[in-house]
């Protein structure tokens, strides 16, 4: 490659072709050093979660009659929704459970892994301009794709290897190791061909990854429809790239064919992302960034209409996941509670500790596990008000007739608001499908009024965030180790032998987890009161202290 | 007339780093007061705590009769600011930005918006990560500039702009002293201050080591002189406030104190002067004597960026 930057081709007549690929040998190079730590991280982490899985699985499924607990969950529609085909369960091996129920989940990853690989050696690189100061230099018009590509086909090589590497490392049958590998390493370059494509689209990288991520949910869409309406899927499958490597059936009747496909799709979608590449300038997009209103809307007036206006898209998109969420985790209640009649003991400890409501513990410890995702929430929704400070977005705001804590009381409004009214939307899905799924109506109240009951405990974890932000600003993420504790002692508490001092540190603690608990009010009051005193003096530190600018 | 900002002995430090260090400066009301400094001089400091984004750790400020600390939302009702490195929120249009700053200041004046909207040709439609360093400084000017704001805070608002928008932001704040208000506008671009303030401070260091208007500070400096003269010039040894002359062959340069400016003329007349050509003192000049004992001590003689 890199003699090509050396010579430009020199014919007698004419003028001499331009050689289009100059550089690039030179720009693989560099690129390489400056993924450096990225990619390796990226290849070794995913041979790590490989491994993982083929090292704990033998551990957690003894016997075979184990194993077939867990393909049941894994079947019908539920399971081709949330796994695929599944292809080598009816009669399951680690292996197969491996490729056929987890398999999915390398799929997406190996994906997103290419989608913000190519995203980053191509468009992220015209967008802050340093892309200019390349192509000024002897560097032909397609060797900075060109050089991107060529790192995300050596990236996909090594993936599906190390794939194949891990399995063998976790002392597994090793016969269809590289087949699996190489599925993952093809929906990975699919997604490379794809991102090539989607970011000579916008202008920004966002939008162009944004378009491959959508991609990325369509084939997923197509393929679950797929394989629902068929067992092993249907024609419809076929349509969706996530499809073709699940075709490969590694660990049940191996093929490899189906990834001619896959390289066959990389192939286009890359050469399509070429020629649009030479349609348009450098920086700029096929097509003009959308614009916007000229005026702000009449409601847009006051710091808690704006800090709503600033983590509107936000309280979208969670609440969009969670309901999706909410409606498969509540549609698959009845087979998943049938399947838990001969848990583990631990197992049920986790689960409310009574054999009897397994029911209810399963509900239960939904609405514990949505209350903590909605954790996460609370943390971003705070860390992105400190954003807006030490951006610099906030100088021009408290500089107006905005004072310090209209502007912070602002954006804890709004954080304080989406978690009560996305814990009533997740509990409310959840319960109607429970109920739908299992035939009582009367889930649909409990389930809502068990998710509600966290509302307190997460407003202490804002509390602490808000205290953070007044009086140690750099230190707001700290939150996130509340975050942990909590979760380890949500979860796990029951089955780990901790004073109770300890397990009452944790704010999630204090709830009565319904229905299996009743209810019980004065924690929750107590609750609500520390929130507020926490939240009142962060408000009096903020109020106090200097802003952090830029 | 009345003061608009008056500090005396303002402190503030970050951690060692002493960013004010006594500063005392004053403003009257209805002038337009140049305040000028290199960068790291301690210019936004001051105006974050004219707004009370930063608390000074000791000394006093008064703005517009009120502690900026403690009147912080009464007084900004009555100002409006231009940061020095202005960001946009990402997903709101320039517009959507002018408006809502505008709002939670307590009102814009719409007709005024759109002018200046039309006057520095600002797209208003366009999302706000698409906007260049230059444009989002229009937003920011065209927010702060379409209030009725009798204080306006102006920290370096044109370093982005082309030449053109320049001249049309002087007119601009040309009809804002008209209309009587108080413009504090710093800059490290001297010639800007130079056309529009009445008043200049320069600050350095955290402190102001000069302040008044520019007819006094160019009293206190030298003006250049370079002539062509029919017969060679000799004897300006002799006079008094003279510096670095220079002379060859009919030409002669030299720079002059501002007080014995008319005798060095008088003595080059005699002389038959051809051509005469004379330099006040530039504010670059002003602020390199601040800033000559850091240009003495370092060996290279590379001190000052300006």
């Amino acid at each position: 490659m890199t003699t090509l930057t050396q010579e430009p081709a020199r014919t007698t007549a004419g003028r001499p072709r331009e050689n289009s690929l100059a550089g690039t040998g030179k720009l693989v190079r560099f690129n390489l050093r400056r993924d450096r730590i990225k990619l390796p991280a990226w290849l070794f982490g995913m041979f790590l979660f490989v491994f993982y899985y083929g090292a704990a699985l033998p551990q957690l499924y003894q016997t075979e009659e184990d194993l077939q607990v867990v393909t049941e969950f894994t079947q019908g529609a539920m399971g081709a929704i949330i796994a695929g085909p599944g292809f080598g369960l009816d009669d399951p091996t680690i292996e197969s459970v491996i490729a056929g129920v987890y398999g999915l989940y390398f799929l997406l990853l190996a994906a997103l892994m290419n989608i913000l690989l190519v995203s980053r050696h191509t468009r992220v690189e015209e967008q802050t301009g340093r892309a200019e100061l390349i192509r000024a230099n002897v560097v032909g018009r397609h060797a900075p794709v060109t050089a991107a590509l060529i790192i995300a086909v050596v990236a996909n090589v090594l993936l599906a290897l190390l794939v194949a590497a891990a399995m063998a490392a976790a002392d597994l049958d090793t016969s269809d190791a590289l087949l699996f590998g190489a599925g993952i390493g093809a929906v990975g370059l699919v997604w490379a061909g794809v991102t090539v494509l989607t970011v000579q689209v916008s202008a920004f990288s966002r939008a162009g990854s944004g378009l491959a991520g959508a991609a990325l949910g369509a084939a997923y869409v197509i393929r679950a429809a797929g394989d629902t309406i068929t067992e092993g899927g249907s024609l419809l499958s076929w349509f969706s790239p996530l499809a073709w490597s699940q075709q490969t059936r590694p660990y049940a009747d191996g093929r490899w064919w189906p990834l001619l496909l896959s390289v066959a799709f990389a192939a286009v979608t890359a050469a399509i992302g070429y020629v649009l590449s030479t349609r348009r300038d450098v920086g700029a997009g096929l097509v003009a960034p959308r614009r916007g209103s000229p005026t702000a809307p009449a409601w847009l007036r006051s710091p808690l209409s704006f800090a709503f206006r600033l983590q509107r898209a936000g309280l979208i998109g969670w609440g969009a996941a969670l309901v999706v969420a909410a409606a498969v985790y509540g549609g698959i209640t009845g087979p998943i509670v049938d399947a838990f009649e001969d848990l583990p003991e631990t197992m049920i400890d986790v689960m409310g500790g009574d054999p009897s409501r397994l029911l209810d513990g399963y509900v239960s410890t939904m609405a514990l596990s949505f209350a903590i995702v909605l954790a996460v929430f609370v943390i971003l929704g705070l860390l992105g008000a400190r954003g807006e400070e030490t951006k610099g977005r906030a100088e021009p705001v408290l500089a107006t007739a905005t004072s310090r804590s209209a502007w912070l009381g602002g954006h804890i409004a709004v954080i304080a608001a989406g978690v009560a009214v996305l814990l009533a939307v997740s509990g409310l899905v959840l319960g109607i499908a429970t109920a739908v799924s299992v035939g009582d109506a009367a889930y649909v109240w409990d389930t809502t009024a068990a998710h509600l009951v966290y509302v307190p405990a997460l407003l202490v974890l804002l509390g602490i965030a808000v205290l953070l932000f007044g009086f140690v600003p750099g230190a707001v993420g700290a939150t996130w180790a509340v975050f942990g504790f909590a979760t380890i002692i949500g979860f796990f508490g029951p089955i780990m032998d901790l004073p109770q001092w300890v397990h009452n540190l944790s704010p999630i603690e204090h709830v009565a987890r319904l229905p299996l608990e009743e209810i019980s009010w004065t924690p929750l009051v107590i609750l609500t009161v520390v929130a507020a005193g926490l939240i009142g003096l962060g408000l009096y530190g903020f109020g106090r202290r200097d802003l952090d600018t830029k | 007339m009345t003061t608009a900002i008056a500090t005396a002995g303002l402190v503030k430090t970050f951690g060692p780093t002493r960013a004010l260090d006594g500063l005392d400066l004053t403003v009257q009301a209805g002038e337009v007061h140049g305040f000028l400094g290199p960068n790291g001089a301690g210019k936004s400091t001051t105006i974050r705590v004219l707004l009370g984004l930063l608390r000074a750790d000791s000394g006093q400020v008064t703005m517009l009769g009120g502690d900026p600390w403690h009147d912080a939302v009464t007084l900004h009702r009555r100002l409006a600011y231009v940061p020095g490195d202005v960001e946009l929120w990402p997903n709101l249009t320039g517009g959507e930005a002018i408006d809502l700053l505008g709002r939670l200041r307590g009102g814009l004046n719409k007709a005024r918006r759109d002018e200046l909207i039309d006057r520095f040709d600002l797209d208003p439609r366009k999302k706000g990560r698409t906007y260049s360093k230059g444009n989002r400084q229009k937003v920011a000017i065209v927010a702060a500039l379409a209030s009725d704001a009798e204080l306006l805070l102006l920290d370096e608002p044109t370093a982005g702009l082309d030449p053109l928008m320049e001249v049309v932001f002087q007119d601009v704040i040309n009809q804002m002293k008209t209309e009587g208000r108080t413009v504090l506008l710093s800059s490290h671009i001297l010639a800007q201050v130079e056309k529009l303030a009445d008043r200049i401070s320069i600050i350095r260091l955290g402190k102001i080591v000069q302040s008044g208007t520019l007819a006094e500070m160019r009293h206190l400096t030298r003006t250049t002189i370079e002539a062509h003269t029919a017969t060679p010039v000799s004897g300006l040894d002799n006079l008094a406030g003279i510096h670095d002359a220079e002379v060859s062959d009919g030409r002669v340069s030299f720079a002059v104190d501002g007080e014995h400016l008319d005798a060095a003329v008088r003595h080059l007349s005699s002389f038959g002067i051809r051509a005469l050509t004379s330099h006040p003192p530039t504010l670059e000049e002003l602020m390199l004597r601040h800033y000559g004992d850091e240009l003495a001590a370092n060996a290279n003689g590379n001190g000052a960026d300006r």
